[in-house]
């Protein structure tokens, strides 16, 4: 269980932005495409062996060739703002055999990323994923932001667009952060490194569906490279997001003229406080997302693919 | 088990008493308390137990805006020979934390004995006095506890499908390692569970102070004690009703179950807005 570094950069306080898969991919879609758009250099990776299973094998003429892994690396890139590095993880490592990180190997996984942010004298990590709210997939996607320290509150109540769990219905300030995004700002606390979690708003009835949802990825992309004093071509993921869009909206127009009925209050969602009442019922959810599922379960038998 | 927990340096103690709470409370008294004694005797952390084999490692609660995550931290007053525990209550494996946490506690400081602060809700006033009843592991210490004016007679019994208390198990296991220990349960008026009880606070730390032999100032507990009754008060003269509820209670008088949940609610919702 080691880290392998391919060059040691020379980096001046860097900030670490970290994302592992999710629900929407909100927060890998958000960050790689940051990564991406940087063209930040890889320089080191997790050996992936004690954490996952191998994903694929390659067999030639008779010969194994290869065995593959999910991929756990780490980039860096200057800028004239910032140095920064990143780590994208392909896949979660979990005991219990779902998809979010749990058990020791998460606790692990979290503790070697970090390893690597103090080792290059990071002051500061962000994570990323999906906030689940009642919200309609034509609407804009606000931003949940959660630091793990006290002192980062008014800072983040400053970023466009963003909301603390204080500021969203009925939440009271209180909630959790699933799997890996949430767990390394928890360790980071623990280690006395400052973190922020940053979360896209996903449509509620859009969770459950294997689909990235890379228009709240856009939303955590600006929040972040405003932040950061970066600025990036956002055509890549402006088309993503139109393309993602077209397609929820085809699956969309497929729902029961009632349930899609009753989904479209969902555009004018206001964020009532908690004591007005909500534009959709718990009872209506729990139909909607009946047959939501139904209808994607359809979808999904097209889509399996061979073993 | 040394990769279960950490020293981060040996206190300089001599077989120190430690007092330990857990992180979610009636009132929150126990945190409050430990909180209160590390700032005002300058307690300084000095070990930890490491979260992964006792917590659910699937993410982060978050609380009040910010990531929360377990803490399980021992700090050390050197000047008045104390150490406080602070920790959420593990999700699993109590019986092997609290042997860890009593083996650090043995093996790193000599504590000599333990005491456990919890808050218990009760059916009476803010302006009542709070008691504080006692549970002992040993009966010899009853007698170095009689001066104090607590509550010594508590006869309980698990109700079926319930499960004993973290404190009284480790009031158990520190028996077994011959180890003296009292379980302190300290009386909050019900409304103010879900909040803060600084009368409480105050009655605990007074207690402890005397016991274990530490001055402290209570000045900024008696601050905050008139500002939550001045608030009550005022909120009183506004809402008949509550004030009736109240003065039942100033009366030991039984409220209904309506008025119970209207006092709860009401008197919690006005004081999470003064927060």
């Amino acid at each position: 269980m080691s880290v392998i570094f391919y060059k040691e950069p020379k980096l001046e306080k860097p900030e670490m932005l970290v994302a592992w898969p999710g629900i929407g991919n909100v927060g890998i879609i958000a960050i790689d495409t940051l990564r991406t758009a940087l063209k930040a250099g890889e320089f080191g990776e997790i050996e992936p062996w004690d954490f996952f299973h191998p994903r694929s094998v390659t067999i030639e003429n008779g010969e194994l060739k290869e065995l593959e892994f999910p991929n756990n690396k780490f980039y860096f890139k200057k800028t004239e703002q910032k140095d920064l590095l990143f780590f994208i993880g392909e896949e979660q490592p979990t005991e219990g055999g779902g998809a979010y990180a749990q058990g020791k190997k998460a606790w692990d996984m979290a503790n070697m990323v970090l390893d690597v942010a103090i080792k290059f004298g990071c002051q500061r990590v962000y994570t990323s994923g999906a906030a689940v709210a009642p919200i309609h997939h034509t609407l804009e996607s606000r931003v949940w932001v959660v630091p793990n320290r006290e002192e980062l509150l008014n800072e983040v109540k400053g970023y466009e667009n963003a909301v603390l769990m204080s500021e969203i219905e009925g939440r009271g300030g209180q909630g959790s952060i699933t799997g890996l995004n949430g767990l390394l700002l928890g360790v980071a606390k623990k280690r006395g490194l400052a973190g922020i979690c940053v979360m896209g708003e996903v449509p509620v009835y859009l969770q459950g569906l294997a689909l990235p949802y890379p228009k709240a990825s856009k939303a955590v992309l600006k929040v972040l490279t405003k932040h950061l004093g970066i600025t990036i071509d956002m055509g890549a993921i402006e088309d993503l997001t139109q393309r993602t869009e077209r397609g929820i909206e085809e699956l969309y127009q497929q729902l029961p003229p009632d349930v899609k009925k009753e989904l479209d209050r969902l555009k004018y969602v206001k964020f009532a406080k908690p004591t007005e009442p909500g534009p959709i019922t718990e009872e209506d959810q729990k139909r909607i997302m009946e047959n939501i599922d139904e209808l994607f379960k359809k979808g999904k038998r097209d889509d399996e693919r061979p073993v | 088990m040394k990769d279960l927990f950490e020293i981060y340096k040996q206190p300089k103690l001599q077989n120190p008493s430690l007092i330990l709470s857990w992180s979610e409370d009636i009132g929150q008294l126990g945190p409050k308390v430990i909180d209160f004694l590390n700032k005002k005797l300058g307690g300084e952390k000095f070990a930890d137990i490491e979260p992964s084999d006792f917590f659910a490692m699937g993410g982060v609660a978050i609380k009040n805006d910010l990531v929360h995550f377990p803490e399980c931290e021992f700090y050390a007053c050197e000047n008045n020979n104390l150490v406080l525990f602070r920790s959420d209550a593990p999700a699993n494996e109590w019986h092997r934390f609290l042997n860890l946490v009593l083996e650090i506690a043995e093996n790193c400081c000599r504590v000599k004995e333990i005491y456990t602060i919890g808050g218990m809700a009760s059916l009476i006033a803010h302006t009542n006095p709070r008691r504080i009843w006692t549970v002992v592991n040993q009966p010899e210490i009853k007698g170095t506890l009689a001066r104090y004016g607590l509550y010594n007679e508590m006869n309980y019994r698990t109700p079926a499908g319930g499960r004993p208390t973290l404190s009284s198990y480790l009031l158990w296991i520190a028996k077994r390692r011959n180890i003296s220990g009292v379980n302190l349960w300290q009386e909050i008026p019900f409304y103010l569970a879900q909040t803060a009880d600084p009368n409480a606070c105050k009655t605990m730390i007074a207690f402890l102070g005397k016991k274990l032999d530490f001055p402290i100032d209570l000045k900024e507990l008696n601050q905050q004690i008139e500002k939550q009754e001045g608030t009550i008060d005022r909120f009183r003269l506004e809402n008949p009703e509550i004030d009736e509820c109240l003065s039942k209670l100033e009366r030991t008088e039984e409220l209904t179950q309506e008025e119970n949940e209207k006092l709860a609610k009401e008197i919690n919702d006005l004081l999470s807005k003064e927060r």
